[in-house]
């Protein structure tokens, strides 16, 4: 990828931010009291001017986008980039990893959501030492549930399962 | 009472080794839960306090003192290692700490951040001691406007940590500004952004915005591609903070503790913002300026000095005035209430000794943080050899337990996860995430002082100059930004 196709794709990604947040955003979900008469007062007046801001920041990033000579890849560019679409379905597998462990936890409690947690991950990540994964995966979340639950007095989920001491 | 019977006074409260044990424990414990990412050195010293209740003021206070100051250093441990700050201090010794541990120099990142923590510390405590009463007199001067010009001035540091893009970096921060401003209206108490959600009515979670945006992209990037580590260093090596390290880096150490002083002794501002405008004061005038942010040591010295130079400093306005700097030293006053003492002028007069024992502990405890950080490196350093396959899931889980613990709320787990995918969008977009974190970590105080004024004055802008305080912090920002044009023009890069 080059500056010049980067700068322009968040140009307008930028602007068209910019401008949902001047005509959607800003007027739906912030309210200002009505006897607010003074817009500076307002607690609207710092959201718009965040917008603005980010509109010329925006603009700025178009106009140097097109006002750019080279277009020239970056020189740092990471090279090797895994081909076709397991790259993508690992990404998807731990978006999903992420979604189960916010079912889990008030479910399954955070230590065994952790524990299974730890495994998918290591597996998705092709650990070459599985049977180190499944030990750490087994004692790691206990060792941190002993720390955080009865050293530092935190209320760790238990779960509606099985409960731990 | 002369100052030589302040000090005889202070050694007889503390030449025991029941207040040096209090001071190396509280180190200690301030080391291991600083390295413990989501485990902060506010809850560290939350977590203390009901401890020091049976003690004598004196052995309680200074063993919460070393619980603080261990923290702020231990949280460089993971930031360096795993490139997810033990505390929000630690956040800007991620952008060189952690590239060096990747090229196999954790040894020598850690040991900077150790020597440059304690020299800190060292100028921190002597600065508390040498203008304790002057500095407070001048802090008691910031209003509102003050506050707003200071913080104007310190959202310039986003030039330094931009990386190769000025405009990046800008459209980062404002990201974090609007980010900031989700939660009630400071004002009317009115719902911003909040979607209706109860959670987001006091903001987004600091830890887990934080934590989301270091660290959980590195392990999105792992799924993405998971050898991509494969063939380069991680092992620790046996590479070692060296004499010469030190020497070249010393001018930005002292600049660093300057400015940690400087923004500690002024209450609310915090560490954060003082490591990463120590480190880009540090980026702009060093030779080195073009391996900042690739692992250049400077910018760790920079970093650690900024955000430990504050430990000391947070003391003078609450010792001398009875303001808290900021929310560690705010419990460290209920401490003080707790045993009978009540901080500010009078404490100078009634509770001298305490006074000196205090500012001797505090020499006595640079010294301690040396030796204990010595041991922690050792211990922690490990990290960096376990295979990178294993350490990530355990990375995951251990953010899963640190986030969750600060306010109990699965929710805030939620929003780390989020602030990770929105991470790993940035990464690959080569927006820097450093600005992003400035903004949001600065953008509530910048409104907030803002609106204050406006209210102070009936909406006249003229108040944001209204006096030399202000004045002063306006000129600052405007040579800054002055200086930022030129040297992008000069680069022929223009704004980009």
């Amino acid at each position: 990828m080059s500056q010049k196709s980067l700068h322009l794709r968040l140009g307008i990604v930028a602007s068209l931010f910019a401008l949902f947040l001047v005509f959607y955003a800003i007027p739906t979900y912030v309210f200002s009291p009505s006897n607010v008469g003074n817009i500076i007062l307002s607690p609207k007046f710092w959201p718009y001017v965040l917008a603005g801001f980010t509109a010329i920041i925006g603009l700025g990033l178009l106009f140097n986008a097109v006002t750019s000579a080279t277009d020239t890849p970056f020189e740092d560019e990471e090279t090797g980039h895994p081909e076709g679409s397991a790259p993508w379905m690992r990404l998807g597998a731990l978006g999903v990893i992420m979604v189960l462990v916010m079912v889990g936890l008030p479910l399954l409690g955070m230590v065994w959501t952790a524990m299974l947690a730890f495994a998918a991950c290591a597996f998705l990540f092709r650990t070459r030492h599985p049977v180190a994964a499944l030990v750490c995966a087994v004692i790691v979340p206990l060792l941190l549930y002993a720390f955080f639950a009865h050293v530092a007095g935190v209320a760790i989920p238990q779960g509606e399962f099985v409960r731990l001491p | 009472m002369s100052l030589m019977d302040s000090l005889a006074a202070g050694f007889a409260l503390v030449g025991n080794i029941e207040a040096f044990l209090m001071l190396f424990i509280g180190l200690t414990v301030g080391v291991i839960a600083g390295a413990i990412p989501g485990l902060s050195a506010t809850m560290a010293v939350a977590l203390t306090l009901p401890f020091t209740f049976a003690m004598t003021p004196i052995n309680a206070i200074l063993l919460l003192l070393g619980v603080y100051k261990g923290g702020i250093f231990g949280g460089s441990i993971p930031a360096i290692l795993i490139k997810t700050p033990g505390t929000p201090a630690s956040s800007a010794t991620i952008l060189d700490g952690h590239p060096m541990a990747e090229r196999g120099e954790a040894g020598r990142a850690l040991g900077m951040a150790l020597y440059a923590s304690c020299t800190a510390d060292a100028v921190s405590n002597l600065a508390l001691i040498l203008f304790a009463g002057w500095l407070a007199s001048f802090a008691l001067n910031f209003g509102p406007p003050e506050f707003f010009a200071l913080i104007l001035f310190s959202l310039t540091i986003i030039a330094g940590v931009s990386g190769e893009s000025l405009l990046r970096g800008a459209l980062s921060a404002l990201a974090g500004l609007l980010l900031a401003t989700i939660g009630l209206d400071l004002v009317y108490g009115t719902n911003r952004f909040t979607l209706g959600n109860p959670n987001m009515m006091g903001g987004l979670n600091f830890i887990a915005v934080l934590i989301g945006l270091f660290a959980i992209p590195e392990i999105i990037s792992m799924a993405w591609n998971p050898v991509a580590h494969l063939g380069k260093t991680r092992a620790l090596g046996k590479s070692r903070c060296t004499w010469a390290d030190y020497k070249n880096s010393f001018k930005s150490i002292i600049r660093g503790s300057m400015i940690g002083v400087f923004l500690g002794s002024i209450p609310g501002i915090g560490a954060a913002p003082s490591a990463f405008l120590s480190y880009s004061e540090a980026r702009r005038t060093s030779k080195n300026k073009d391996n900042f942010g690739k692992g250049e040591i400077e910018g760790v010295a920079a970093s650690e000095a900024g955000n430990n130079g504050v430990a000391g400093a947070t003391l003078i306005p609450l010792l001398a005035l009875g303001v808290p700097g900021d929310v560690i030293t705010a419990i460290i006053i209920g401490a003080f209430m707790v045993h009978g003492l009540q901080p500010g002028p009078m404490m100078f007069i009634l509770n001298v000794d305490i006074i000196y024992g205090l500012f001797i502990g505090l020499i006595v405890s640079s010294v301690f943080l040396l030796l204990v950080g010595s041991v922690a490196i050792r211990g922690f350093r490990f990290v960096a050899d376990v295979p990178k396959r294993i350490l990530m899931p355990g990375v995951l889980i251990l953010c899963i337990y640190g986030v969750f613990a600060v306010n109990n709320n699965i929710f805030d787990v939620g929003v780390m996860f989020v602030m990770g995918w929105v991470g790993y969008i940035m990464m690959r977009n080569r927006i820097p995430a450093a600005p992003f974190l400035i903004a949001f970590i600065l953008g509530p105080l910048l409104e907030d002082n803002f609106r204050q004024s406006m209210l102070m004055s009936g909406s006249d802008p003229s108040i944001l100059f209204r006096g030399p305080i202000t004045w002063f912090f306006w000129f600052l920002t405007f040579v800054t930004v002055f200086a930022i044009t030129r040297s992008t023009l000069r680069k022929k890069v223009p704004l980009s």
